[in-house]
């Protein structure tokens, strides 16, 4: 009788990896389908402004699908033989060491006082208010929609105290204003207030 | 060579050099440490505030910024087991260890002091090889600077390990995004969806502050911030004992760092893993490495730090990135006017012999700064990243801003920081889409002009002898590592079919 090889467990891929690279792949094949448009080779046969953009297209296409049936197929074997093998070793124990300060952890919290989902909430909490910001400049001025944006993320994202947050938020206008205004003599727009 | 260094001298040592100089390495140190920021975000966000200077000053601050912040990472990977940067990751098992062992101070000395010994040693190297590889670039046509382009690729690809497909993906995402705009040598515009504002491409800077800054604050926010420091340091004497154990291994990692710095791509983090796995495998103290052994703090720290002096060679002397740093700097060349290459030798001996004589002067300034203020630095941890990341966010923005006083710049950094979240969190490697950013253009122009040389036929990349061999390095660097593998997993497979049967 032929005893059963052990192999590793196969890890399913994380839906949100898989669907990224999917992204990249029709990235890749969107570059693919307009180089071709672009022109891939001139007459004399020389390359044409879509050469590059099929190539490469064809680089992220093609790599992106080898990808995702890599992360299905893939028995996360190991082999340390290998010359980059040896640093693969090092790098995941030195990552999995990353942050281990020897004392157990209570719960998911972090060093904020947030759990997991709450800081997914503060990521789209941040990412919203830097396109607040932005939409903004044309109103209130470059300078003050970025102090706005900081005084929001400190007080509404961070929940800090008043105080250091406005101190925060001064600090931050004034070193920018006088390193790009004051010292480079950059013009930032004022908005329709036309304030600083 | 003399002259040349002599002509280095009077440029660094200018009262203005100098100053900014110790900013650089001050700023590089402080930036290094703090997690979420590293060297490549640092001289991204910083590269605004440089506009008025002199060209050379710039650079030297700039320069400053990088090599300061190898320093600077291993303060926090010491003490609080979080690395300001990816090169001092590995700092976190013996470096930590030895901190938890009450060798905190002792750590951080054998730490400085591997920096400078393997600093030292690589900027000699450095100084020797860059003007003679430069002068022999000379020779190179547009079929020699295409297929070393090609290999630069080619390397950073192959280097990317078990993420090599990620690699290409990235590398072929950062020429793709290097496209967009009106193309080099032909007069379509590509990817441009009608608008004006990406009719000249988009801005190299605010993608960077996009990818490095805005990225890595989101990135941080998701991971949850750090934890304060635990581990207290009362003094940086290191023992006879610990200095003897600590000198072997920061010689075999300055080599190690060095070569694989001077390939384009390799860069300093895969040196630290690589020479902490060497020290691992045949050190005579193999048994300790992982529980507070001197050799595991002073191999990788040297390692990282020639290898970050030793990029500089391909990035000065072929206009090739060796690092995704080293890239970002080749950027902030390009925008005072100067253009890395065999020519800059020629061309501009002030500024690149004052800004290698700068390397060494900055780092005399850091063994000054690292060994008695270390614990005066190891305050600055203790600043909360709340606080942080909003400043950080408000600097990048402006800065971006800056760069063209164009507010599209500010969307394109937004766009550029998703991609740099997702890139993070799904481990995409940032330094080929950075490489591939850098060298889009030139890859272009050298295909354009090698196209018509050879009138259409590829048989160019074969016609001299260097091109031949770095043609041929770059389809090897490719499909070696895969090939490689394959065979690999074939011989296990059958080595393990073998002992089935012997089961049996």
């Amino acid at each position: 009788m032929v005893s059963k090889t052990t192999q590793p467990e196969r890890k399913k891929p994380a839906t949100s990896d898989v669907v990224g690279t999917a992204i990249l792949g029709a990235v890749g094949a969107f570059a693919l389908i307009m180089g071709f448009g672009y022109g891939f080779l001139e007459e004399d046969g020389q390359v044409g402004p879509g050469f590059l953009p099929v190539i490469t297209g064809a680089f992220i296409l093609a790599a992106s699908l080898t990808e995702i049936a890599r992360m299905y197929l893939a028995h996360g074997e190991r082999s340390t033989s290998s010359f980059m093998g040896l640093a693969e070793t090092v790098e995941e124990e030195a990552k999995a060491a990353v942050g281990r300060t020897g004392e157990p952890d209570e719960e998911e919290v972090d060093t904020f006082g947030r759990t997991s989902s709450e800081r997914n909430w503060a990521i789209v909490k941040v990412f919203a208010l830097l396109f607040v910001a932005l939409l903004l400049i044309p109103v209130i001025g470059l300078l003050l929609s970025l102090t706005a944006m900081v005084l929001a993320i400190v007080l509404w994202v961070e929940r800090k105290p008043l105080l250091p947050g406005v101190l925060t938020t001064i600090g931050a206008l004034a070193v920018a204003y006088s390193i790009f205004v004051l010292a480079l003599g950059v013009p930032v727009p004022q908005g329709i207030l036309g304030l600083i | 060579m003399l002259e040349n260094l002599q002509l280095g001298f009077e440029t660094a040592v200018s009262p203005d050099n100098l100053l900014w100089c110790f900013i650089g390495v001050l700023l590089g140190t402080v930036i290094g440490m703090l997690p979420g920021l590293g060297s490549a975000t640092g001289v991204a966000i910083l590269l605004p505030v440089t506009l008025g200077m002199e060209p050379v000053t710039a650079l030297i601050m700039l320069a400053g910024i990088y090599y300061g912040s190898q320093y600077g990472a291993s303060i926090s990977s010491i003490l609080i087991s979080t690395p300001g940067d990816s090169s001092s990751v590995v700092l976190t098992l013996d470096g930590y260890q030895m901190a938890r062992k009450g060798r905190a101070g002792a750590a951080l000395a054998i730490s400085a002091m591997s920096s400078f010994f393997a600093a030292i040693i690589s900027l000699i190297g450095l100084i020797a090889l860059a003007a003679p590889v430069a002068a022999f670039a000379l020779r190179f046509g547009p079929p020699e600077n295409l297929a070393i382009i090609l290999l630069g690729l080619a390397t950073i690809v192959s280097f990317a390990g078990e993420n090599m497909l990620r690699g290409i993906i990235m590398a072929a995402v950062g020429l793709l995004i290097s496209m967009i705009g009106v193309a080099s040598g032909f007069a379509t515009a590509r990817f441009t969806f009608g608008s004006i504002n990406l009719l000249s491409g988009l801005g190299f800077i605010a993608v960077l502050i996009g990818l490095f800054a805005i990225g890595e604050v989101l990135h941080q926010i998701h991971r949850g911030g750090e934890k304060p420091i635990k581990a207290g340091f009362k003094d940086l004497i290191v023992t006879k004992s610990e200095l003897r154990r600590s000198f072997m291994p920061a010689a075999r990692g300055t080599g190690l760092g060095f070569a694989l710095g001077v390939l384009p791509g390799a860069g300093a983090t895969l040196a630290s893993f690589m020479s902490y796995g060497v020290e691992k495998s045949f050190s005579k103290f193999r048994k300790e490495i992982g529980q507070g052994a001197p050799e595991g703090v002073a191999a990788p720290e040297a390692s990282n730090n020639a290898a970050a002096n030793a990029s500089f060679i391909p990035t000065l002397s072929l206009g090739i990135p060796g690092s995704g740093t080293t890239a970002i700097l080749l950027g902030a060349f390009i925008i005072f006017g100067v253009q890395p290459g065999p020519l800059l030798f020629e061309q501009q001996p002030a500024l690149v012999w004052g800004l290698l004589v700068s390397f060494f002067i900055g780092n005399l300034f850091l063994i000054v700064l690292n060994l008695p203020l270390a614990p005066v630095f190891a305050q600055i941890l203790r600043l909360p990243y709340s606080y942080l990341y909003p400043i950080i966010l408000f600097i990048s923005l402006i800065g971006a801003f800056a760069i063209g006083n164009n507010t599209f710049a500010l969307w394109v950094v937004l766009v550029a920081g998703v991609l740099g979240y997702f890139m993070k969190r799904f481990d995409f490697p940032a330094a080929p889409l950075v490489l591939g950013l850098v060298l889009g253009p030139l890859l272009e122009k050298y295909l354009v002009q090698t196209s018509s040389l050879g009138q259409g036929s590829w048989s160019i990349m074969f016609s001299s002898p260097i091109a031949s061999v770095f043609t041929t390095g770059a389809i090897l660097a490719l499909i070696g590592p895969p090939v490689a593998g394959i065979i690999r997993r074939m011989r296990n497979s059958k080595k393990s079919g073998r002992t089935d049967k012997t089961r049996v």
